[in-house]
């Protein structure tokens, strides 16, 4: 245990004095409700009152992602809504520092041997990570807040929102990316170049689920009846079509664009948009209990097979 | 007492290589040992199976009585092959980072190692502005930092100049004496003969020899030590030389060469005094420890 702590204080050390740390939570802490804000004074000061307002629409607007709530949510949604994720930059990054750096630079004969307890180093160095993911986390929610509250001393927003919900949806995603981290290590370590490693962290998952999104249309075109028959011989067919339900991508977002939905619907357009195929990608109709429980089998999926690897791989 | 490094029948096989092979031996705390072999010879994969980076394929190891990987881990510090750094991390960041990685390292600790090995000046620069000879510097500190029990060193004055290489020698001694067991491998036989009493030779994976540094150089002697003689006059000491029974050559006009059985070395002053020669000096000539190991690998000592 104490081993743990060790590591996780000498990898912190070691954090803190790299650049990309700064630069990321730079981008997410000020950078987003920098924009946000303006957005949204543009929109006040122009649309206020114009054709486009209609009953308010645009105070609805401004309070849906400017007010303190609107722009906390906003800091958990918008990481998981570019492509590839915020989230999993940052984890692929901090796989880079805490896994690829130490082949780079060929420090895994130093710090085995300065700490030759293999399992507390790969706890120590996931749990540096999850410190590291949840600071950022820690640090969005809160800085947008506190943007939020200082946009409305110029706009139109109100303090107001299911706050208690929102924190537990922060706390779920921060806990979802463990998987994602673990996947993240696992493949940076076995992959020879750190490079290679951080590019298949960002795209394989997705990779992989688009292949099935691929392969599901073919499924359906005429020419290709006989592996439609096939798989329905084999009742392969439900296990196939349930297949996205268990996807890592889908389930891994699935806390952050919970509230998609809610804010959607803040922005006035119509509730039950339907994205079609899409929409199983993004894991439109996953509950988070059962994404939660996906995540957790991954993570000890791959943390298993992480754990087996680091204890036998011989340290060149 | 428990010895403080122990290898049963170690065995390291890379495919059909086997880089090293059923080596055995067993080294006491306090011990200065000196690991010597060819290129490829099987000493860096034999102190990193006992530094528990890799495994063995068969055989075992063991430190300070407990077996590798474990508890006797902690307490060894190592230098395998180039030592390597965060580049972006001064010296003084990496010890820290060291330190409090290993757990237990008291802050002052950092200045002392770094006194230790005269690097309190560029302790503050960036290690990737380090010349191979300050890393290398920084590498010893770094092994020294928790007060290990066992120093296992693979050619630590790899890239020290000529001062740095006597000053890490005097280092190891000071280790030595406070009861520290050190495994040094090395390529300058000259430096291994000042500091150790005891070789390990390993050649293709085999060890080769296991005994007391004048061992070899006996072996390599072979029943004969040879002697380059000084004396006031030349002509007179060949003849009493061969009155003693030896077959010297004679060497310039005062001087002679002999060789001699290695047990009767210890007589020969005298005997030459009750002859009457005045012996001006006497030097061992052969068996540096550099001759005696290349007689040892022979002409095979060369990559394998
Ligand atoms: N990871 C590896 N894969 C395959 N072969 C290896 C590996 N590591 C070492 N070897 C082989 O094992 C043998 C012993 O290598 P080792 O590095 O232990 O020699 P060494 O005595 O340290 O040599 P040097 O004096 O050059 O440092 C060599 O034949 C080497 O090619
Ligand atoms: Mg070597």
């Amino acid at each position: 245990m104490s081993a743990v702590v060790d590591v996780v204080r000498a990898e912190l050390f070691k954090a803190f004095r790299k650049r990309r740390f700064y630069a990321l939570a730079g981008l997410y802490w000020v950078l987003l409700p920098v924009v946000a804000l303006i957005t949204a004074a543009v929109l006040d000061r122009n649309l206020t009152g114009s054709f486009a307002d209609q009953n308010g629409t645009i105070v609805q607007v401004v309070q849906g992602f400017a007010s303190p709530f609107g722009l906390a949510r906003l800091a958990l949604m918008a990481p998981a809504l570019m492509s590839p994720t915020a989230y999993i930059i940052a984890v692929a990054l901090f796989a880079g520092l805490f896994i690829g750096e130490e082949r780079s630079h060929h420090m895994w004969k130093t710090t085995l041997a300065v700490q030759p307890a293999r399992m507390a180093v790969l706890i120590g160095k996931l749990t540096s990570g999850m410190i590291l993911l949840g600071l950022l986390l820690a640090g969005g929610l809160a800085t947008a807040s506190l943007a939020g509250a200082a946009g409305m001393l110029f706009l139109p927003t109100t303090f107001g929102g299911t706050w208690g919900s929102l924190v537990g949806l922060f706390a779920l995603q921060w806990l979802h990316l463990l998987a994602a981290l673990t996947l993240a290590y696992l493949l940076v370590f076995l992959v020879r170049s750190g490079t290679l490693g951080i590019i298949l962290v960002i795209f394989l998952p997705a990779l992989l689920e688009g292949l099935w999104a691929i392969l599901n249309t073919l499924q359906q075109l005429e020419p290709l009846t006989r592996f439609n028959a096939v798989f329905q011989a084999l009742r392969l067919k439900q296990a196939w079509e349930g297949l996205p339900q268990l996807f890592f991508t889908a389930n891994l977002y699935a806390p952050a664009r919970h509230p998609l939905g809610a804010f959607v619907r803040s922005t006035g357009a119509s509730a039950n948009a339907d994205l079609g195929p899409i929409g199983n990608l993004l894991g439109q109709n996953l509950t988070l209990p059962h994404a939660a429980l996906v995540m957790a089998g991954y993570t000890v999926v791959f943390g298993l097979w992480l754990a087996w690897v680091l204890h036998r791989r011989d340290i060149e | 007492m428990t010895s403080a490094i122990t290898a049963s029948s170690l065995t390291k096989r890379y495919g059909r290589v086997r880089a090293v092979d059923a080596v055995s031996f067993d080294i006491q705390p306090g011990e200065i040992v000196g690991f010597l072999g060819p290129n490829g010879a099987g000493k860096t994969t034999t102190l990193r199976m006992l530094a528990g980076l890799v495994r063995p394929s068969t055989g075992s190891c063991s430190l300070l009585g407990s077996p590798v990987p474990g508890a006797g881990l902690r307490e060894v510090g190592t230098m395998i092959e180039e030592p390597s750094f965060y580049p972006y991390l001064t010296g003084r960041g990496n010890l820290r980072h060291a330190a409090i990685l290993h757990g237990g390292v008291p802050e002052s600790r950092i200045d002392e190692v770094l006194g230790f090995v005269r690097m309190e000046r560029a302790a503050d620069k960036k290690v990737r502005a380090y010349s191979q000879g300050m890393r290398q510097r920084l590498a010893l500190a770094r092994a020294l930092l928790w007060r290990p029990r066992v120093l296992l060193l693979d050619e630590p004055t790899n890239g020290l100049d000529p001062a740095g290489i006597a000053e890490v020698r005097e280092a190891l001694r000071t280790v030595a004496a406070e009861g520290v067991t050190v495994l040094v491998s090395s390529h300058i036989l000259a430096e291994i003969e000042k500091l150790v009493e005891r070789i390990l030779a390993i050649d293709r994976g085999v060890l080769r020899y296991d005994g007391p540094l004048h061992g070899l150089l006996e072996a390599a002697g072979a029943g004969g030590v040879e002697y380059d003689i000084e004396a006031t006059d030349g002509p007179a000491l060949v003849a009493a030389l061969e009155r003693i029974g030896y077959a010297p050559v004679a060497r310039g006009e005062r001087g002679a060469s002999v060789a001699i059985p290695s047990n009767q070395a210890a007589g020969l002053l005298a005997r030459l005094g009750a002859e009457g020669v005045e012996v001006i000096e006497a030097r061992r000539a052969t068996a540096t420890l550099e001759e005696a190991y290349l007689k040892l690998v022979g002409a095979e000592g060369r990559p394998s």
